[in-house]
């Protein structure tokens, strides 16, 4: 009802109508009063607590979980220094990438930045032995470590773990988390199967590790 | 212009007004009964707050529908409900991210530390949302 309208002249018996003409007008005229801030922040918390337990009971993917111990997969025949490759182990949607560098050092992580999950490409050219370098968000992480040194990454890169056999080929035979060594990864994996595993600090057979 | 409400012609005819002998006594209001009715009967359009303030308030002072704030403890305990549920919805978001970043880095108990801290923040916001629901 507009407010040139004229009411009913019996006023008295329509009040009711009057009322509900007023009703009509505050409820048009009113704006977001402070209880529905109040209400919409309550959704919002809910969600954000829906959130902490999806994630707590495992709805984000990390890098190697999948079913039982990953399988050795051999991903290049050879990788010259200064080189890199990119590979996917040990799912299909474990996306990883090999770098060697200038003194041969052979290592191994997962190319998805953990800031964003942009793909982390490897930059021989920069710093002083190269970088791995996320160009979403200018995040940097050390090619030798998988630390972070310079972007908004919050952890370091998930580490894959990368043999050379005598002759050459590459192997990848397990995977690490962020801020987890890779025998402490190697270890939850394969369990006691392995010596290194069982208290010991032995080698592993004629494969040396590089990473 | 004419004492009266109603206009005459002013070339009619009019009796002759003896001069008054005195002043004529006041009295409040207007001589026509008509314009002596309530506001919102000779401008029903009007409304007591036509174009500002609260068309809830219909009248001045004290008492129901007064325009004047009869508890102003109400208005700050509401201010701040919200802004305690907006800090509890800032670390709510702290949070979440150390739980992002514990589970990535594999420390799920941890993250089940912070999933709990959520969900007991979430409880807060809605103890402080409930506290009066028929507030405004």
């Amino acid at each position: 009802m507009s407010v040139t309208e004229q009411p009913p002249a019996e006023g008295s018996r329509d009040t009711d109508a009057a009322q509900e003409a007023l009703h009509d007008r505050i409820a048009a005229d009113s704006l977001t009063t402070r209880r529905d801030y109040l209400r919409i922040v309550a959704t919002v918390s809910g969600g954000l607590a829906v959130g902490g337990v999806a994630v707590a009971s495992g709805i984000l993917h990390r890098h190697g979980d999948g079913d039982g111990t990953p399988e050795p997969k051999k991903i290049a025949d050879r990788i010259l220094p200064g080189e890199s490759l990119a590979f996917r182990y040990p799912g299909d949607e474990d996306r990883a990438i090999a770098v060697r560098m200038a003194d041969g050092t052979l290592a191994g992580y997962s190319a998805v930045c953990t800031h964003l999950a942009c793909a982390v490409l490897w930059r021989k050219e920069r710093g002083s032995e190269g970088e791995l370098y996320c160009p979403c968000h200018e995040g940097i992480f050390d090619a030798r470590t998988g630390e972070v040194t310079a972007g908004p990454p919050p952890r370091g890169l998930p580490k894959v773990l990368l043999i050379e056999q005598l002759d050459g080929s590459v192997w990848a035979i397990g995977t690490a988390r962020s801020g987890e060594s890779l025998q402490e990864g190697l270890c939850r994996q394969q369990g006691d199967a392995l010596r290194l595993c069982r208290g010991g600090a032995g080698a592993e057979g004629e494969r040396s590790e590089r990473t | 212009m004419t004492d009266s409400a109603f206009p005459q012609d002013p070339r009619a005819p009019r009796p002759a007004d003896p001069p008054p002998a005195q002043p004529p006594s006041y009295h409040p209001g207007s001589a026509e009964p008509r314009l002596n009715r309530p506001v919102h009967e000779r401008y029903p359009q009007i409304r007591p707050t036509s174009g500002y303030a609260d068309p809830r308030v219909r009248h001045t002072g004290p008492g129901p529908g007064a325009g004047t704030e009869q508890e102003p403890e109400r208005s700050s305990k509401l201010s701040a409900r919200l802004a305690l549920a907006l800090t509890v919805l800032i670390g709510q978001l702290w949070a979440l991210t150390i739980v992002v970043d514990e589970w990535m880095s594999g420390n799920t108990g941890t993250a089940w530390w912070g999933a709990g801290f959520l969900v007991l923040s979430f409880l807060v916001v809605l103890g402080l949302w409930a506290l009066d629901p028929k507030d405004r």
